[in-house]
């Protein structure tokens, strides 16, 4: 069974988007879940989220993340409540324990608790739509020439974490099988032979990466290697780019988030304290924070083109449109699967 | 050593046009030998051999002969990778294999291993197939279009958008191709492709491999166990035997060599053609039915084989079987008096992608105690989802599911049983010898399981799925294999077709999913036929496996008499015995 958080290749614009955009967008958002402790500003920024993998078809993905992120703030706001004494409002007197000593349960340690807990789940959901939309393989593609042996070692690991984990099952189902006179296997004789075979995996996968070439020199950016052959100089014609046309969208709302949130910041838009009292402010900067947060969630909507209808454009009056075959010497090949190669 | 290389007309004229051409040979391999680290002996003993650019050349040979290693000499893993000792010389497209290693080769051949879930290594399938092209530092217009080319070449290109682990088991050997042969090479390796694929993407696979020799000159260097699927493709054989080569000629010379030399690696029906005293043996379906056409009369019978097989009622089908169990009473298959398995509007639901599925949709079917039974279909017609349903790994959606005297299920991974470093140690005290004296091997308690042939661990695996469930000599209700015979040579097939039948003989009820239909043949009473999680064909094998085109024998093919699949019978049919082969 496939986890909800894997990656599945949809024609949306965050799909298409180039990852740096794509972090940008998802960083900047989840720089602001850090920035800020205000709750109103977290559960806009949770919506934002939310909106944002709807609208990129990564629902499965949303909602896990949310199950997920309750079931780890749920013991963070147990936790926090045990552990700090702090606040007015008391709310229960559990006396004495061992190590903590005096556990006093407050309003304001449990509202603490919570903010820690509901950042946390804001944080799984910009991860899972991140883990949903952003295409690995892109991402390493990106990452490779930089860090040749780095992105290496994460092809490995992301080829063979979905390969051990059906190993995984069907060693389990083969131990089901046994008949009731063989010896019966625990979880110790089946780590070992999980890894074992994972490392049977690994050289099988491992040759093949070998077989693709990935023991040559890193490549070279087009740019670079049109640098290095002396084929562009600064100023000169740029080389094929595979950028989406939806990457200036998303750099622009992760800027324009980024910055709202730092102005935010300076006007006081975080209002909120749990100690000595819970205060939560809501200050108009705070309130127009969040719309801004649940806005940007609208980021990878998509608009239909709509059929031109019966009438045919008039001459002269039609818009251009984008070519979708570039032309001339050196232009881009058909882009496939609406996000380029 | 069999005659000296000898081409086929069209070996001879690519071979021609590409010498004019001053090409250089896509494989030249001189005096070569290796010897893998550790190893007692070596795997490859003076190997020589030249493949012209454009030829498609079939490796032959038992398991362990030497093939793998052969293949992976000529791209470079061995000895880059695998380490050992290697002597001679090896030469693809005048790059020394030796000197370079397997990365700097990959612009010259392509490898396509056998089992494609270990053969890719990106999340998406446009990833994977560029990714040679990357690493090589071509632009992304030049990947683009390469892509776009050898997808259209391989009729994938609604895959390219789809992630690798949505794919089935043919689609991902057609992406793993295209990965191989995205940099243009001039030769490509295949280590037995079509051993986990059904009949119809096997033959897809061949039929796609001989295209693209023809149009793009792709030299193809393709080892198989199932040559009936090939050998009419190839232009020449080169068959191994424990590490050298025993024979190296045109696929005619190879049939009449294997009857001679090693009849294990002879075609069904090249089988026929010498039981029937008919010569020259045929390469193919198509050279089979031409022969017979104008051959002479046999010995044995009256007339000529091809008048002996219209008055046998030749082409009587008018259309595949889907018979039914009461027609499999008319046909003389016993009623079912003890069930082993009994499932009534069987629906099963599984979730694919991100969406649930039905895999089994409303299967009504009885299996009985000691009949072998073959469950075939395509991949993803649910036979596997059917037997884990049976052994209780899957719950069924809807209906009646029930195993009146228990099983036992082999999963296709028989490594998945064997955890411990001893045999005695997975099959512990009296039951556990019981369980191998059943499968013949009650000598090997002390052994490592790690130190058994393939065969010997297909059987231990199943001694654990059995252990304790032999109360004296009796056995479950039902024992199921799925795909048991992957890789498997035709001696190694022949000892798991005598294992079944003593099981079914104890009084088990032995179903054994498969692809192999020569396999299917030789062991089975009765075929189920799934498609697409519905019975589509149920009867006596001798009916289901010679009325169809994909799910039929060689022997059916050529033949294309009604009830005849086995060469045996078929050359009783044209000798006009009667009984047709019959026990």
């Amino acid at each position: 069974m496939r986890s909800p958080f894997a990656y599945i290749p949809r024609p949306g614009p965050l799909q298409a988007a180039s990852p740096a955009a794509a972090v940008a967008y998802l960083g900047a958002l989840v720089a602001v879940a850090f920035l800020f402790s205000s709750p109103l500003v977290l559960v806009a920024l949770g919506a934002g989220l939310a909106l944002a993998g709807r609208l990129a078809g990564a629902w499965g993905a949303v909602r896990a993340a949310i199950r997920l992120g309750l079931a780890i703030a749920l013991p963070i706001v147990v936790v926090n409540a045990l552990v700090v004494n702090r606040g007015e409002t008391v709310l229960a007197r559990l006396g004495d324990w061992p190590l903590l000593g005096q556990v006093d349960v407050s309003a304001e340690a449990l509202a603490d608790g919570a903010v820690f807990g509901l950042r946390a789940v804001v944080v799984m959901i910009a991860f899972a739509v991140y883990s949903a939309c952003v295409d690995p393989d892109r991402v390493l593609r990106a990452l490779r020439p930089f860090a040749a042996r780095s992105a290496l070692t994460a092809t490995l690991v992301s080829r063979l974490v979905p390969v051990a984990a059906a190993d995984a099952a069907r060693l389990r189902d083969a131990a089901r099988l046994r008949g009731s006179g063989a010896a019966a296997v625990g979880r110790a004789p089946l780590a070992r032979r999980l890894l074992a075979g994972s490392l049977d995996r690994a050289v099988d996968v491992a040759a093949t990466l070998e077989l693709r070439g990935y023991s040559l020199e890193p490549p070279r950016t087009p740019l670079r290697r049109r640098v290095a052959e002396g084929l562009w100089t600064p100023g000169g014609p740029k080389p094929f780019r595979r950028a989406s046309r939806f990457d200036p969208r998303f750099y622009l709302v992760g800027v324009t988030v980024l910055v709202a949130a730092i102005v935010g910041k300076l006007l006081g838009a975080d209002g909120f304290d749990a100690y000595p009292a819970i205060q939560l402010g809501l200050s108009p900067a705070t309130v127009a924070l969040s719309a801004l947060l649940v806005l940007s969630g609208l980021a990878p909507y998509r608009r239909s083109s709509r059929p031109m209808g019966r009438r045919r454009p008039r001459s002269g009056r039609s818009r251009p449109t984008e070519p979708a075959v570039p032309r001339g010497p050196g232009a881009a090949a058909i882009p496939l699967g609406g996000s380029g190669v | 050593m069999g005659p000296g290389p000898q081409r086929s007309p069209w070996g001879v004229l690519v071979s021609e046009l590409a010498i004019r051409r001053g090409a250089a040979p896509a494989l030249a391999i001189e005096a070569l030998g290796y010897t893998y680290p550790r190893a007692p002996g070596s795997a490859l003993a003076d190997i020589s051999l030249e493949i012209a650019p454009g030829e498609f050349v079939l490796l032959a040979g038992r398991s362990a002969s030497g093939k793998s290693t052969l293949l992976k000499a000529a791209c470079g893993l061995v000895p880059h990778f695998h380490g050992g000792e290697i002597e001679g010389a090896i030469a693809v497209a005048d790059l020394d294999a030796l000197a370079a290693g397997p990365a700097e080769l990959a612009s010259a051949v392509g490898y396509v291993a056998q089992d494609p879930e270990t053969q890719v290594v990106s999340t998406t399938v446009s990833a994977e197939i560029q990714l040679p092209l990357e690493m090589r530092g071509d632009d992304a217009a030049s990947r683009a279009r390469a892509i776009e080319e050898v997808a259209l070449a391989l009729a994938i290109p609604h895959l390219l958008d789809r992630t690798v682990d949505t794919l089935s088991g043919g689609e991902l050997q057609r992406v793993a191709l295209a990965a191989a042969l995205v940099t243009r090479p001039s030769l490509v390796l295949l280590d037995e492709p079509t051993s986990q694929l059904d009949p119809v993407a096997g033959d897809e696979l061949i039929w796609l491999l001989r295209r693209l020799n023809e149009e793009w000159g792709v030299a193809v260097l393709l080892a198989e166990h199932r040559l009936e699927r090939c050998l009419a493709a190839a232009d020449r054989v080169i068959a191994m035997d424990s590490g050298s080569i025993a024979f190296d000629g045109p696929p005619g010379d190879f049939l009449s060599w294997s009857q001679a030399s090693d009849p294990a690696l002879t075609t069904p029906a090249a089988r026929l053609f010498s039981l029937a005293g008919i010569t020259p043996l045929p390469i193919g379906v198509r050279a089979a039915r031409q022969l017979l056409a104008s051959s002479s009369p046999t010995e044995a019978g009256a007339g000529t084989p091809s008048e002996r097989l219209q008055l046998l009622g030749r082409g009587a089908h008018g259309q595949p079987p889907a018979l039914h169990p009461s027609k499999l009473r008319e046909e003389g298959v016993p009623a079912p008096a003890t069930p082993a398995l009994l499932t009534r509007d069987l629906w099963v639901e599984l979730t694919r992608t991100d969406a649930p599925h039905d895999v089994l949709r409303g299967i009504d079917l009885t299996l009985t105690r000691g009949q072998p039974v073959a469950l075939m279909g395509r991949n993803g017609a649910g036979k596997s989802t059917l037997l884990k349903a049976a052994a209780g790994l899957i719950d069924p959606a809807r209906g009646k599911l029930e195993t009146p005297g228990g099983i036992a299920l082999l999963t296709q991974n028989p490594s998945d049983y064997l955890v411990r470093e001893r045999v005695g140690d997975e099959l512990p005290g009296e039951a556990g010898l019981a369980a191998l004296r059943v499968v013949g091997l009650e000598h090997a308690v002390d052994a490592d399981p790690r130190d058994l042939s393939g065969g010997e661990r297909q059987r231990l695996a199943l001694a654990i799925a059995l252990a304790g469930q032999l109360e004296g000599e009796a056995l479950p209700g039902l024992i199921a294999l799925d795909e048991p015979t992957r890789g498997m040579d035709r001696a190694r097939k022949d000892d798991l077709v005598a294992l079944i039948a003593e099981l079914a003989g104890r009084g088990a009820g032995v179903v054994v999913a498969t692809h192999d239909v020569e396999f299917a043949a030789a062991f089975a009473a009765r075929v189920v036929l799934l498609g697409d999680g519905v019975v589509i064909a149920d009867g006596p094998a001798r009916e289901v496996l010679s009325g169809g085109w994909y799910f039929a024998t060689e022997v059916a093919r050529v033949l294309d008499l009604p009830g005849v699949v086995t060469p045996e019978q078929g050359a009783a049919a044209l000798r006009g015995e009667e009984g047709e082969g019959d026990g």
